[in-house]
């Protein structure tokens, strides 16, 4: 259709509220409006709570989530779950921790360009290791046949067991440089680098997953793992890649928190993995598998984390956090179910 | 290949599942240019020798011939590549996925350079030529960047039976193509089939519905619990005589297909 038609025929009462009833159900207008309401509600509450501050601490947590929940995304529309994700962070923290006191021999206390060495190659080992545990989730679903939210519950507690192994329970103290994760102005830029590196994984994973074939196998096996074999497609190989995907994230992720505490803590991730499926399920995904997309993940977690910094800048006790995520979730899965009855 | 040449195989092709023979020795020739219909009771082993045609199963004994040459299939690709082309009963198609994305999928076009070796695909070529394969096949399509589950079940065994043809460049295997479909959409279908002979592909039909297997055949496998009890040209059958082969009330002397 030419601009021409377009402006000669206007359109009708009925058209125009079709045009907005589209609108109204397209997932991630729904979310930004959230946001939107949300943002507006606690500044109401609180005044303070509009402030490169606020904003600054509330991508700082976003970031401590969403690599994973990006990855739980793929993960959720192939038609599986990733419960391990929280204790690869952990583990993945606590190895790239002692890898860099140990092997490196760098202290806390290390300065220059010592750091900058000892911080990558640290986030080499923690992706690393992420990607090990994913590795073998990946194995067991494929090869030994385990239903996903059995294997990775399975390399969930083991990966804690390790994590607690490795750093007989106690944080481990390593290098560290706080300018990367944190705001690059507190009073006008929330910025930090490092939620910028993670702004940029997250944009290649999503291009990957909509645009690349990568992305296209994930949706088919999700949406109908006998169709995508039929078509040729290794669902077994392209599974291992998701998983391995999943797990590399949560590693990068280890890292993340790493940073932002200093040191290697095995208890780093714990409930990581439930943030993450929380996020995705807000987002738009659909747990039967076919259905997600990386944007809405990421406005799932901003979500989230804005509705956890709003709750306590509101004064309102912590655990109140728990109780309105839960609603969220609920609201979501039921606008899933209505839309489905809708068409 | 000419019309009449031996396209596809099998020559006792058996298969157990633990101690249930599912498939018993099974053998038969395709030709250029040929439907055979494939029929059977529930459970008489049509989907297994579907299965093992199209290279999702492998047969415990006998083997297969693509062309005079003998071919062990390890994977569905294989057998993909191959020019052999298979419509799977209700399930051959993603949901989720666009109707050029179904079309494609396993054969994406990707773009120039760079970023088409890292996988990314051209989506407007993919949805241009879907539409145009579709088409040609002589299907009525439905936009191509609509997803699957927003089209009818006529629409969407179009879509399916389309990809079939327009990959297929041997042998279209069709199972159920004509299930839960109105009068006008089946005949549709069979037109499609007909088309496909005409080009000289060699089509297995698969059918409950024993008015379409006569219309479109030219030679019927009638498969009893697991064994091929006769293959003769469809103009040997009614629709009695059919029914009484496939129950099993006529008694039937094994036939060597040819």
């Amino acid at each position: 259709m030419t601009n021409n038609t377009q402006t000669q025929s206007k359109p009708s009462a009925s058209q125009r509220w079709q045009k907005l009833a589209a609108i109204g159900s397209n997932q991630s207008t729904i979310l930004v409006a959230v946001l939107v309401i949300l943002v507006v509600v606690f500044t109401i509450l609180e005044p303070k709570f509009l402030s490169a501050q606020t904003a600054s601490n509330v991508l700082t947590d976003w970031g401590s989530v969403v690599l994973i929940a990006v990855g739980m995304t793929y993960v959720i529309i192939s038609g599986g779950i990733d419960l391990s994700v929280g204790a690869s962070i952990a583990l993945s923290g606590v190895v790239a921790a002692w890898f860099m006191v140990n092997v490196l021999g760098l202290s806390p206390k290390a300065t220059g360009g010592e750091v900058v060495y000892g911080l990558v190659l640290g986030t080499i080992v923690a992706i690393l290791t992420g990607l090990a545990v994913g590795l073998v989730n990946g194995f067991l679903i494929t090869k030994a046949k385990i239903p996903p939210f059995i294997a990775t519950l399975a390399t969930m507690g083991a990966g804690l067991g390790f994590a607690v192994i490795i750093s007989s329970g106690m944080p481990i103290g390593g290098p560290n440089d706080f300018t990367v994760i944190s705001a690059m102005n507190p009073s006008t830029n929330p910025l930090s680098w490092a939620v910028l590196a993670v702004i940029v994984v997250i944009v290649i994973a999503g291009l990957f997953l909509h645009k690349a074939k990568f992305g296209i196998y994930t949706y088919a096996i999700g949406s109908n793992t006998f169709a995508a074999r039929g078509a040729g497609i290794n669902v077994e190989r392209h599974l291992v890649a998701i998983y391995a995907l999943s797990g590399a994230l949560a590693g990068l992720t280890g890292m993340y928190v790493y940073m932002r505490l200093g040191a290697g803590s095995p208890s780093s991730g714990t409930g990581r993995e439930l943030d993450a499926i929380a996020a995705v399920v807000i987002g738009g995904a659909s747990l039967m598998g076919g259905i997600g997309r990386v944007w809405g993940t990421v406005l799932g977690t901003l979500i989230l984390f804005t509705v956890q910094s709003g709750l306590i800048m509101a004064g309102v006790a912590p655990d109140w956090k728990k109780v309105v995520v839960a609603i969220l979730i609920a609201v979501a899965v039921a606008a899933q179910t209505f839309n489905k009855k809708g068409r | 290949m000419a019309i009449g040449d031996v396209l596809y195989e099998a020559k006792n092709i058996s298969k157990k599942y633990g101690s249930v023979v599912a498939l018993d020795g099974a053998s038969f020739k395709l030709h250029a240019g040929e439907v055979i219909g494939l029929v059977g009771d529930n459970g008489a082993g049509k989907s297994t020798l579907v299965k093992i045609l199209s290279g999702a199963y492998t047969p415990d004994s006998g083997s297969l011939f693509l062309d005079g040459e003998q071919r062990v299939w390890t994977s569905p690709r294989e057998v993909l590549d191959a020019g052999v082309e298979t419509l799977y009963q209700d399930s051959g198609l993603a949901p989720h996925l666009s109707v050029s994305q179904n079309v494609f999928l396993g054969r994406e076009k990707v773009v120039k350079g760079f970023f088409g070796k890292l996988g990314f695909v051209a989506k407007k070529q993919m949805e241009h030529e879907a539409h145009r394969d579709l088409e040609e096949v002589g299907i009525a399509v439905p936009a191509s960047d609509r997803s699957v589950s927003q089209l009818s079940g006529g629409q969407r065994q179009a879509v399916a039976i389309g990809r079939a043809v327009a990959w297929a460049r041997k042998v279209i295997i069709l199972d159920e193509p004509t299930n839960h479909l109105g009068a006008r959409q089946a005949s549709e279908v069979l037109q499609i089939v007909k088309n496909a002979k005409k080009k000289g592909l060699g089509v297995i039909f698969i059918s409950h519905t024993l008015p379409h297997v006569l219309e479109v055949t030219d030679r019927i496998i009638v498969l009893r619990l697991g064994k091929i009890v006769k293959i003769a040209p469809t103009s040997e059958f009614t629709g009695d005589t059919l029914v009484g082969t496939i129950t099993g009330t006529i008694q039937t002397l094994k036939l060597e297909g040819d």
